[in-house]
């Protein structure tokens, strides 16, 4: 756990951050800070989820709806079968997504590039359809999901979801840091550099790339799972909402691919920007900017933001 | 002895009193400050057509009630964010109105999927909620202080078709057997399952039930289907696309049952009657409000002339009979009880509304015990010598004539649809 003086930092820094969010919804009553914030911590989740094979694998999945919404379907179908607490459900989501995420691990096997994005698209729709016809989960009718008006420990529900949030994206963050500094994240970037080398070089890539799917299907169900305690009302269009998917490669992309902290930096800042947007401008413009900001950094900072710090500060070195 | 500098500051002074008096008395009404509304709306995505004519007639309501002086003697203001027509936008525009923007008063944004998130949040705050055209969103969260304005009746989902199946009743030779065919989204198949609860509570036999994808674009394979079963009536519970798709395939095709339309949404938009044309004729089909001499209400004439005037060049339905009227009307509820109260005591608002009739631009509404219209005005109207390429013909009385409720009736059914 602790490798170096940086992991002591790093552990020291999360532990911060967490009691830091605990103490803030014992003082802060606004309940609009943790709506807002929930939703970009979401996104974090996601966009640090996508990186795991888009970034350090160099697998582009198009279908991250489909695995937040299969999360969230899981919470909805385990609270209405079992009435399960929170964390149960949490756990069920990323076992089944992390299950859905071992089975696209194993497309891999004969699909690469272009041909892998568009089978995860695919498995998006396929997923959708099925749910639009599994009447247990309201179908595409839609389920409503009634939240308690009283919580021990917090004066609201948000601030609970909030702290969920605010630990799972934590969590999340603390695996992708692990996972890029690991064995298992070396073997990762040389599938990403040229698998076949890799392969030949011993690097047991099925494996590291099962690895790598499962975890990063686990962690996007992780994030779909409060989602319907959030929303309170979940039908298939808003939870396969395509702008999920592009939100995760958005983020990563923006705020670097390569290094763990990027998609963390990506996600707060579109995130941040698309919620005070929403708020003072316009919701439609958040597609705009994302798009914008997307060819932007893919035609002149492609390695994102992490990559144009890098490039500065060796060139300060100099 | 009054020097003349001395004279001249004085009247300076005088003047300044004067004018400051005179300031005073003639200030306007609005010395308090703002009554502050707010919402979120659908003005981008899926639904921002309609949510932007349901904004353009909110907007003639605030600019009415602030000529009459506003509510409680303060200007009436809107703070709206656009919801994007994504139900997760919801929840933080509410609590953004509600600690940040400290509005006084709330109302829905447009459609069941975007009011349902709101819920939670308003229900905490224990708020008066009018809400535009949700179908039976307050089923699951009973809560009462929840204020529906859409016609739907006390049980939406079975009375939004309850009137197509009786009227099939009352034909000769009486109707034996029923088609129902549904989108698979959330609105048409709750339509389809209450349409399937009056069919078989009123003795037809359905012969053909089924839904389709909504990315559906090519209809007649569907139509084709149902005409093999010979159905005497056809009950369509579609969206505004498939409602298109669904009436120009049952013409190519040439559709032989008695009764077609039932729940199809878009048939009561101008410029689909316009591209439809004499298509439509002869399909019964729901609608809220039409221009037939039964339905002239106080002040929806004048409301509608503001609308459509405020509506040109906006891209929304240039005529606005189906949800403008009714966006005027759930603000025109909270103003009457308002005024009635001389409060925003949330408490006595709700007790207000529950047992008011109020008198509005669609009629007078009475709200029952779960929010919903005490009694159901689900109109089914039937087109009539509709005309190619004509929008101006539906603005005035005589295409869609209603033929239920009995109460609003303007005329009577031709029977059977495809004669």
């Amino acid at each position: 756990m602790f490798r170096n003086r940086g992991d002591v930092v790093f552990w020291i820094v999360l532990g911060a951050v967490l009691l830091a969010g605990f103490g803030v919804t014992q003082t802060i009553a606004n309940e609009y800070y943790y709506t807002a914030i929930y939703a970009i911590l979401q996104a974090t989740i996601m966009a640090v989820a996508w990186n795991i094979l888009g970034g350090f694998t160099g697998y582009v999945n198009f279908g991250s709806a489909a695995f937040f919404a299969i999360g969230a379907y899981t919470a909805v179908a385990l609270d209405k079968w079992l009435g399960l607490p929170m964390p149960f459900l949490i756990a069920a989501s990323a076992a089944v997504c992390g299950l859905m995420g071992l089975g696209v691990g194993y497309l891999t096997l004969r699909l690469k590039g272009v041909y892998f994005a568009i089978a995860t698209l695919a498995m998006a729709i396929v997923l959708e359809t099925l749910i639009n016809n599994w009447d247990y989960v309201g179908a595409a009718k839609g389920v409503y999901i009634l939240t308690p008006e009283k919580v021990p420990f917090f004066s609201s529900y948000i601030q609970l979801l909030f702290m969920v949030m605010l630990a799972l994206t934590l969590g999340s963050i603390a695996i992708s840091r692990y996972l890029n500094a690991s064995r298992i994240g070396r073997g990762l970037a040389a599938i990403r550099d040229d698998e076949v080398a890799a392969e030949c070089a011993g690097v047991p890539t099925l494996r590291l790339k099962l690895i790598s799917t499962t975890l990063m299907g686990a962690m996007m169900g992780v994030a779909g799972a409060p989602y319907p305690f959030f929303v309170t009302f979940v039908d298939p269009i808003s939870a396969f909402n395509l702008f999920v998917a592009v939100n995760s490669i958005a983020m990563p992309m923006i705020g670097g691919t390569a290094h763990w902290i990027g998609p963390v930096i990506g996600a707060l800042l579109v995130g941040g920007a698309q919620e005070v947007i929403t708020v003072t401008v316009s919701s439609e413009l958040n597609v705009l900017i994302v798009g914008i900001m997307l060819v932007l950094f893919i035609t002149l900072a492609p390695q994102g933001i992490v990559g144009l710090v890098q490039k500065w500060m060796k060139r300060r070195k100099r | 002895m009054v020097s003349r500098r001395l004279f001249a500051r004085a009247a300076v002074a005088a003047g300044a009193l004067a004018f400051a008096a005179g300031t005073l008395v003639s200030a306007p009404v609005y010395a308090a400050k703002p009554l502050k509304i707010g919402f979120s709306m659908a003005l981008t995505g899926g639904l921002a057509g309609a949510g932007k004519a349901a904004l353009i007639a909110m907007e003639i309501w605030r600019a009415d009630v602030n000529k009459k002086g506003g509510l409680l003697g303060r200007p009436v203001e809107f703070v709206y964010y656009d919801d994007a027509t994504q139900p997760a936008k919801v929840p933080p525009i509410y609590t953004k109105l509600l600690n940040v923007d400290k509005v006084d008063l709330v109302v829905s944004s447009y459609g069941t999927n975007e009011i349902a998130p709101a819920m939670p949040i308003v229900m905490r705050k224990k708020l008066v909620f009018p809400s535009l055209f949700g179908l039976a969103v307050n089923d699951e969260f009973k809560y009462n202080r929840y204020f529906q304005i859409m016609p739907a009746g006390p049980e939406p989902k079975t009375d939004w078709s309850k009137g197509f199946f009786e009227l099939a009743l009352e034909q000769n030779p009486k109707p034996k057997t029923v088609a129902i065919v549904s989108a698979d989204a959330e609105f048409a198949l709750n339509a389809a399952a209450g349409a399937r609860k009056n069919a078989k509570a009123a003795g037809f036999i359905v012969v053909y039930d089924k839904t389709f994808p909504p990315s559906t674009t090519d209809f007649s394979p569907i139509v084709r289907a149902i005409e093999a079963e010979k159905p005497d009536l056809v009950y369509v519970a579609s969206y505004p696309p498939h409602s298109v798709g669904m009436v120009k395939a049952a013409r190519e095709v040439g559709l032989k049952a008695k009764m077609f339309g039932g729940g199809m949404v878009g048939l009561q938009f101008a410029a689909i009657q316009k591209n439809l044309g004499p298509q439509l004729n002869n399909i019964v089909n729901y609608d809220f409000w039409v221009p037939e001499p039964t339905l002239n209400f106080p002040g929806v004439k004048e409301f509608l002339a503001k609308y459509q005037e405020a509506a040109k060049g906006k891209g929304v339905d240039p005529l606005g009979h189906y949800l403008p009227p009714y966006a005027y009307a759930y603000l025109q509820v909270l103003e009457e009880a308002v005024n009635a109260t001389k409060s925003l005591d949330q408490g006595k608002l709700a007790a207000y509304m529950h047992k008011t009739t109020f008198k509005t631009v669609v009629g007078n509404v009475k709200f029952g015990s779960n929010g919903e219209w005490a009694t159901s005005r689900v109109l089914m109207v039937q087109f009539r010598d509709v005309k190619p390429n004509d929008m101006a013909q539906f603005a005035g009385p005589g295409k869609r004539i209603v033929l239920y409720p009995k109460a609003w009736k303007s005329g009577d059914i031709v029977y059977p649809f495809n004669q």
